[in-house]
């Protein structure tokens, strides 16, 4: 008889605040035999938590240690050091899968079976009833909109077909907790837009999705909590990372832009200027009535003002320099 | 359910598992209308070696690595159930294959000695019990060498390396005969590789010092055979399941 833990039936009754909780975890790869200095760290001291109902995107550059912190929260691979769990449990144990969904980045399916069949097959493998099962596999087919392919082999399906059935196939039995890596890989717009929507009824019914991705642009438009990776160690995340967004405030003057820009601003914070458009830093959005105040007492006859914030991609582009140049 | 599925999927793996079957099923056939074997003995050892060895390594030499390499096993071992089960269930899909593919063989060699009344099938039926017995033994080692080497299609490698390996216990027991050594080669050929001569013994009725017992009866004997295969089966899966739960799936980044 399975005992539940008692953050186990809290995160079963939607209780449960955190869904999965990582500390101090440390992934070093080390072929058999090999040497030391040939040892690879993909992960550093990394702790984190993900509480119920919380989409985060995984960013970062190549080898910075995304797949492999969502293979230690699967339980696919062992940490070195430290320890996750999901919803109270080990994440490799039985009773942890039982609130996973996972999605990997290159989905393969038995060649032979048709979507229904593959969909079928997990099912089956959750442990569920005959009934059940019939009863998923029809829900998952008009839920991911597979009625066109579902009863064609796997081995027909395009890119994006596969990463519709991956995706079914995780979310199959709703878990608590779902890990997409790359799910809008081979999606075209209409599927990354469901997708999104998809996502955010799963948050609304508390759900917690952990993505990784290097699509910043579609990243964004599915969430705004993100996870800054980068060489294995985290750099920033959550709220520091969409305040760390910089700003750049464009205005439009009549004339005599410079002569402006000279009398109110100190030149540090001066981007850019012309006769007629100035270009400002801004750290924060309620700065902006103060720069418009000083420029007008200035004597600027103000035709426009635009406020600009760094996207994500920037954002990320500007962090990755600086732990490059650290 | 779960197990019915892990089963089912076994079987429709491949395509190629069905042009396998068929293809031995028709080589027996040619075998035994071409060749006449005078003795129920010869068409025995030649199951025993086609089905017993070659069709287990063609069958299970991937199986597992196939799952692998792929990167489909990462789904699998997510799902709430023991990783031991993939192992099981999939060892059990082998199985039932070549029982069934073993009785087809038996209906197939007795229509033809119906239709050609010039063979004796007498005590077919053992030899075809050997080879089933040979079939798991071989396809749990072969399953259980899948999941460390995690490469499909390495049939060719692991036949290459069985019999290199036979070859090479034989060499040694001829060169180290009369020598300290020779008793714990001998042992670990008997006991731990596939019983492929302990197997033909039993199917052809010798139970001569090689016998796991030395029991008087020819009963005890059979019965020592069929446990020692059975054991040596249990053993190979269980080495195999404990590697497969203790795996890790991911690549080493460079």
């Amino acid at each position: 008889m399975l005992v539940q833990t008692e953050q186990e039936t809290a995160c079963e009754a939607g209780v449960q605040p955190m869904v999965v909780e990582c500390h101090g975890l440390t992934k070093v790869f080390r072929r058999p035999f090999a040497s030391l200095d040939k040892a690879v760290c993909a992960l550093r001291d990394v702790s984190l938590s993900v509480r119920r109902g919380q989409i985060v995107g995984l960013i970062g550059p190549n080898g910075a240690g995304k797949s492999t912190l969502l293979n230690l929260i699967a339980g696919l691979i062992l940490p070195t050091q430290g320890r996750v769990t999901i919803c109270g449990r080990p994440a490799r144990s039985v009773a942890a899968r039982r609130y996973l969904g996972f999605m990997p980045e290159h989905p393969v399916f038995p060649g032979l079976y048709t979507a229904r069949a593959v969909l079928r097959y997990h099912a089956a493998l959750l442990g569920l009833s005959a009934q059940s099962i019939a009863r998923q596999v029809d829900a998952s087919i008009q839920r991911l909109h597979m009625q066109e392919f579902a009863d064609r082999p796997a081995s027909d399906f395009s890119q994006g077909m596969k990463q519709r059935l991956a995706l079914a196939i995780a979310m199959m039995s709703d878990p608590p907790l779902l890990l997409l890596d790359e799910p809008s890989n081979g999606l075209d717009p209409i599927g990354i837009v469901e997708l999104r929507d998809l996502l955010q009824q799963l948050r609304d019914a508390g759900a917690s999705v952990v993505i990784s991705s290097h699509r910043l642009g579609e990243l964004e438009k599915l969430t705004s909590d993100y996870i800054f990776m980068h060489r294995g160690r985290i750099v920033q995340f959550g709220d520091e990372l969409t305040a760390s967004q910089a700003g750049q405030l464009r205005v439009g003057v009549v004339s005599d832009g410079e002569a402006v820009a000279r009398a109110a601003l100190p030149s540090s914070r001066v981007l850019s200027v012309c006769d007629t458009e100035l270009m400002i830093a801004i750290g924060e959005p309620d700065e902006v009535p103060d720069v418009v105040r000083d420029l007008v007492a200035a004597g600027a006859k103000i035709t426009s003002v635009l406020l600009r914030r760094e996207n994500i991609e920037e954002v990320f582009l500007r962090l990755c320099d600086e732990g490059d140049s650290r | 359910m779960r197990a019915y599925e892990l089963i089912r999927e076994t079987y429709f793996r491949r395509s190629y598992i069905w042009i396998a079957h068929l293809s031995w099923l028709a080589v027996y056939g040619v075998f035994w209308w071409s060749f006449v074997p005078a003795k129920t003995e010869t068409m025995g050892k030649f199951i025993l070696i086609g089905s017993g060895l070659f069709l287990a390594l063609t069958l299970s030499a991937g199986i597992l690595g196939d799952d692998i390499a792929s990167g489909r096993i990462c789904v699998l071992v997510t799902k709430p159930f023991w990783t031991g089960k993939l192992y099981l269930f999939r060892w059990i899909g082998l199985s039932l294959q070549a029982a069934v593919h073993l009785l087809l063989t038996g209906v197939l060699l007795g229509v033809l000695d119906l239709l050609t009344p010039k063979n004796s099938i007498e005590g077919l039926g053992v030899w075809l019990l050997a080879t089933w017995l040979l079939f798991n033994a071989v396809a749990a080692l072969s399953t259980s060498l899948s999941v460390v080497l995690g490469r499909a299609f390495n049939s060719l490698l692991l036949l290459v390396v069985f019999v290199a390996g036979y070859l090479l216990m034989n060499a040694l027991m001829v060169l180290l005969r009369g020598e300290a050594g020779a008793g714990w080669l001998t042992a670990f050929v008997r006991y731990a590789w596939p019983p492929f001569e302990l197997l033909r013994k039993f199917a052809g009725g010798e139970y001569g010092p090689h016998a796991l017992t030395v029991g008087r009866f020819s009963l005890s004997h059979s019965v020592a055979c069929v446990v020692h295969s059975l054991v040596l089966t249990c053993v190979y899966g269980a080495v195999g399941i404990l590697l497969l739960c203790r795996r890790q799936f991911s690549r080493v980044r460079e």
